[in-house]
């Protein structure tokens, strides 16, 4: 229900602020289980060899679980090698996905540089920003042609072992997905708000003159804390 | 059979349109192993399989499948271990698309261009209003990769990574899938109107002043440039195709 009164709203913008960041928290927790596993499988191979596809096949339970019980929110899961870690291949994901009806698949990318144009993954921004800061990221919303085609958010976390960078757990999130999950909230605002990622990019909002994808530059808001989006519901009018 | 599953081969398998579905098929497949997206010695999927993934009958993939044996890109052995095999053949590699070009009219090549100006003008002007500076960068490194390619599979499969970066930069999926969609359709044969020296600085040229209109939001530059870029090349292709018997 909308409400006006300041101090109301105050107390809705902070409650709509908090349970934005706890959708997105159940989506990085899953991922920092993926993360935690990954890490101890490969510290188990460090000592005598590199770890191997075969290896990784052992989070395929962990994806699968996750995948079934959060299919309303999280669409693809799993483990992106940095380029020469494992033993038996120059690069991998090991990356499950939610197909509905038709279950659950794994992606099997081309990623052989003379057959693919799509084989360098190392430059998307859920697998360079966590590489380049050590720090969780949320990539998007983007057009995620390499695994998906769906408009996404991908959640991801570097994956380390005795301070080398082993690649990134991540997961995605279908933008439809995370609106449904989010417009109920931001409906209760009393005037038009959206979401808004760390570049100015619109992620979800009830406002029609600035739909997802759109940029909002100099805007201000409410920060959803460790979460890079803002909550902003003061919308300037739309360009001339 | 190698991983069938990946993003260019969706796109290879992704079913074909309903008119005329036996060429469809045929020249689908022939781009692909122009493209080298299926290598020589690869097997193709099973027929029941291949048909149901491009959307025809197992009737119209066993003519398609013909005809491709007939232009030596397929080989069918029978019996155990037997199946469609792609086999590289012996022709020179642009006689092989000069061929594959003079299965397309003028006219059909005119309204691809059309479609395709529409999808890509569409994007940029977009994209012009939807990036940021750094959403361009991989841009910036796909134009300077296209730059260095040597040889033409190489140039082709960066060529179009072009196209479909700026679609996505648009933050659209239905125009990204469009783009790749047109990619496989034509790609394999834009690399033959990309064979000069010239084309390509052109092309490169062209690419270059489109990110600075982007970049700067000037979103009816943008519109017109990318509009153009697809122009000059498919004025080019067809130009080759005037070029060709048949």
């Amino acid at each position: 229900m909308a409400v006006s009164s300041t101090a109301l709203v105050d107390e809705v913008v902070a409650d709509v602020v908090d349970r934005v960041r706890g959708t997105l928290e159940d989506v990085f927790a899953a991922v920092a289980q993926v993360a935690e596993r990954t890490t101890a499988i490969a510290a188990v191979r460090a000592a005598g060899r590199a770890p191997t596809t075969a290896d990784l096949a052992a989070l395929r339970p962990l994806l699968h679980e996750r995948l079934r019980r959060r299919h309303d929110l999280i669409s693809g899961i799993g483990f992106i090698a940095e380029p020469g870690l494992l033993g038996d291949v120059p690069a991998w994901l090991e990356w499950w996905q939610n197909h509905g009806e038709d279950g659950l698949r794994p992606l099997l990318p081309d990623l052989d540089p003379g057959t693919s144009a799509y084989s360098d993954y190392t430059h998307w921004d859920w697998f360079a920003l966590p590489r380049a800061t050590g720090e969780r990221a949320v990539a998007g919303p983007y057009v995620d042609y390499l695994c998906s085609d769906e408009y996404s958010l991908t959640l991801s976390v570097p994956v380390q072992h005795g301070g080398r960078f082993l690649g990134v757990a991540a997961a995605d999130v279908y933008l439809r997905h995370f609106e449904a999950a989010v417009l109920p909230l931001l409906r209760r605002l009393p005037a038009p708000a959206a979401l808004v990622n760390a570049r100015g990019r619109v992620a979800a909002s009830t406002d029609p003159r600035h739909l997802a994808g759109s940029l909002l530059r100099s805007v201000s808001g409410r920060s959803c804390g460790p979460i890079p989006l803002t909550l902003v519901t003061a919308l300037p009018a739309p360009r001339p | 059979m190698s991983k069938l599953s990946n993003g260019a081969l969706h796109a290879v398998f992704a079913p074909v349109g309903n008119l005329a579905r036996v060429d469809a098929v045929v020249r689908r497949l022939a781009d692909a192993i122009e493209l080298g997206l299926l290598a020589d010695g690869e097997q193709l999927p099973g027929e029941s399989e291949l048909a149901t993934r491009l959307g025809v009958s197992t009737v119209t993939l066993r003519e398609a499948l013909m005809a491709l044996r007939q232009q030596g890109l397929v080989t069918t052995r029978r019996g155990r271990g037997g199946g469609s095999f792609v086999t590289a053949p012996d022709q020179p590699r642009t006689a092989r698309l000069g061929h594959r070009l003079a299965d397309w009219s003028t006219e059909e090549l005119r309204d691809l261009a059309d479609h395709w100006a529409g999808v890509a003008g569409t994007a940029a002007r977009l994209a012009a209003h939807r990036t940021e500076p750094e959403d361009l960068v991989p841009l910036q490194r796909s134009l300077e990769e296209f730059e260095a390619a040597r040889d033409p599979a190489a140039r082709g499969r960066v060529y179009g990574r072009l196209h479909v970066e700026l679609a996505a930069a648009a933050q659209s999926a239905r125009l990204t899938k469009e783009e790749i969609r047109i990619q496989a359709e034509i790609g394999a044969l834009i690399c033959l109107a990309l064979g000069e020296d010239d084309a390509r600085a052109a092309v490169v040229e062209l690419h270059r002043a489109l990110l600075r209109a982007v970049r700067d939001g000037d979103a009816e530059l943008a519109r017109s440039l990318a509009e153009r870029r697809v122009q000059d090349a498919m004025e080019r292709l067809i130009g080759l195709r005037l070029t060709v018997a048949g």
